[in-house]
């Protein structure tokens, strides 16, 4: 693996039994993510663009293939790759999954590995106009502030790669558009992949993936 | 190095939402007062016969065994007690009081009028209303938790010839309160062995007094020379009534204590135990969210499992504290109000209920951690985000 690629996703498929019925959410897919990049992953509902976001941040075993982050192979037990997630990807989804007895800042800084990721998540704050926040617990805080708060415990960290979503599809399309900006602004140097149904979100993206029944299409 | 998130610690969790763990907490809290006013007052039994005993540190008790009286033979050997300072005639009466359940009984002592005040001294009793009896009377002066117990008063008689319920034979009449450690009553013997009267039969013993710092030495000397040979192999000549054989006594008749009150914890600890983790589990659905997030982004099960077996234990450790509180209370307040005046005796901080009501955050916290734990191994955390993101 050549260093500046962060994860290589090798003939990956994910199968899974939907009674009966064998579904192949995700069909050898291989891809590669480099540091820096911005890759948007777009299909329509049921395409297996969350199962394969699942599949790159080991939370799914593939059934085939494997991945690779940091030039580590992915185990197939969610916890084995435990350490390696919390260290290197930051997670953003579409509902904001704040833990509503810790404030906002307890939120950012409970999972956060990073050495200076308090003095970083003052900044974050600052850039994203929540830090007169912080110290808000979650239902004090509109749908949109909640979101950019989970932005800020997907960003505390630093982390190498950033794993987005549809973290834009309950948002009104200002709020969405503020929240990308916001998270291009704080990955330059990480590699930030977001799964949205919402192509206009992806507006400076280095390249758009699209995804059909499983299998990977460039767009 | 890694960031020691207190957002994520079990004090954390348990400090911010006291509704959540309240019905855990109060109900473990009423489980174990429950507990502890139940098994405490199971001592009043015990306490108050070894207080009904207490006389016996003082002097010792002789009892013909297998002749209604003392003999030469029997005398002589009292009297070849080396710790031997004095030897008194004397007979003994049980006096029936009641308890939380059944009776017990506190001794009476019939003495030579002549060696009252030395007895009284020696065991540390005085009269703290009345008199002492007249010579030759039926009168008689009881300890005054005795008294309270029987509900006597000054000048009213008592006796099997009063009340045919009574255990005590013949009759007598209170005169007299003794204050003091040692519930004694004090009778005249002359009258208690006045031939025209029932209480010539009951069997006369001998109160023994050791020298200073000797009872121990003339208790072996007495329980060895019971068995002496000459009156017949195997035979007791006589019983050696002392502390040990009271001790002995009580201990045989609360032998099963432990064991009722070991099936009774035990039980209740499962049921409650139980009841708690289902309790738990119900309360860990509103907290599936936040351990599916706990997951997905990189926390390791068993450190989630540990913060769950640490926040359950926490609980159940401050709810048995509590009810033992609670208990105690519960307890000092039924003595003072209920058994006191009717002298019953009850150690309040009584070390079983403490002991035997640790099955209940024991039994929780392991039942309650392994629920939990059982939930968040079978936890999918794709399958939480996936569910959020469909609502």
């Amino acid at each position: 693996m050549s260093a500046d690629v962060l994860l290589r996703a090798t003939d990956v498929s994910l199968e899974y039994l939907d009674g009966a019925r064998r579904i192949r959410a995700v069909d050898r897919v291989s891809l590669e993510v480099r540091r820096g990049e911005f890759l948007g992953l777009v299909g329509p509902s049921g395409s297996g663009k969350s199962s394969l976001l699942f599949l790159l941040a080991g939370l799914r075993a593939p059934t085939a293939g494997h991945v690779e982050l940091l030039g580590h192979v992915l185990p197939p037990q969610a916890d084995a790759s435990a350490a390696l997630r919390r260290r290197h990807v930051g997670f953003l989804f579409q509902e904001p999954f704040l833990v509503p007895y810790l404030d906002v800042r307890e939120n950012a800084l409970g999972h956060a590995t990073h050495p200076e990721a308090e003095t970083r998540l003052e900044a974050l704050a600052a850039a994203i106009g929540m830090e007169t926040m912080l110290r808000e617990r979650p239902h004090r805080l509109s749908g949109g502030e909640r979101q950019r708060a989970s932005l800020l415990r997907a960003l505390a960290s630093a982390p190498d790669l950033v794993l987005a979503d549809e973290p834009t599809a309950n948002l009104d399309q200002e709020t969405g558009h503020a929240v990308m900006d916001v998270l291009r602004a704080q990955t330059q140097g990480a590699a930030l992949i977001v799964v949205t149904h919402d192509p206009g979100m992806l507006e400076g993206a280095d390249r758009v993936l699209f995804l059909r029944d499983g299998v990977l299409q460039q767009a | 190095m890694a960031l020691q998130p207190a957002a994520l610690s079990p004090w954390t969790y348990l400090l911010r939402n006291p509704r959540r763990i309240a019905p855990v907490f109060l109900i473990q809290v009423l489980v174990t007062a429950l507990l502890v006013l139940i098994i405490t007052p199971t001592n009043a039994f015990e306490a108050t016969a070894r207080a009904n005993v207490k006389p016996l540190d003082g002097f010792t008790i002789v009892r013909p065994r297998v002749i209604n009286g003392f003999d030469e033979e029997l005398l002589r050997l009292l009297d070849a007690n080396p710790q031997l300072r004095a030897r008194v005639e004397a007979k003994m009466f049980w006096l029936r009081m009641p308890m939380i359940v059944g009776e017990g009984v506190a001794p009476m002592i019939a003495l030579p009028q002549s060696f009252w005040a030395e007895f009284l001294d020696g065991v540390g009793s005085t009269l703290v209303d009345g008199e002492m009896p007249e010579p030759g009377s039926d009168g008689v002066v009881l300890h005054e938790a005795v008294v309270r117990a029987k509900g006597l008063k000054i000048g009213e008689a008592f006796g099997k010839l009063v009340d045919p319920q009574d255990m005590t034979p013949g009759r007598f009449t209170l005169v007299g309160v003794l204050g003091g450690e040692a519930r004694i009553g004090l009778a005249d013997h002359a009258y208690a062995s006045e031939p025209l009267f029932v209480l010539a039969r009951v069997p006369p013993f001998q109160v023994i007094y050791a020298k200073a710092g000797g009872k121990a030495a003339s208790d072996a000397y007495l329980r060895e020379a019971r068995h002496e040979e000459a009156f017949g192999e195997g035979e007791k000549a006589f019983d050696v009534i002392d502390a040990a054989y009271m001790d002995e006594r009580i201990a045989g008749m609360l032998a099963n204590l432990p064991l009722i009150i070991g099936f009774i914890t035990l039980s209740v600890g499962i049921v409650v135990a139980l009841v708690i983790s289902l309790l738990n589990v119900i309360a860990f659905q509103v907290r599936v969210d936040e351990f599916g997030l706990y997951l997905a982004v990189g926390h390791r099960r068993a450190r989630l499992v540990r913060k769950l077996a640490v926040e359950t234990a926490a609980v159940a450790i401050a709810a048995w504290l509590a009810g033992l509180a609670l208990g105690i209370g519960g307890v000092a307040l039924y003595r003072d109000l209920w058994l006191e005046p009717r002298g019953i005796l009850l150690t309040v901080v009584d070390p079983r209920p403490l002991l035997f009501s640790l099955s209940v955050p024991v039994l929780s916290t392991l039942t309650g951690a392994i629920a939990l734990g059982r939930r968040l191994h079978r936890m999918d955390p794709v399958a939480v985000i996936q569910r959020r993101g469909a609502g």
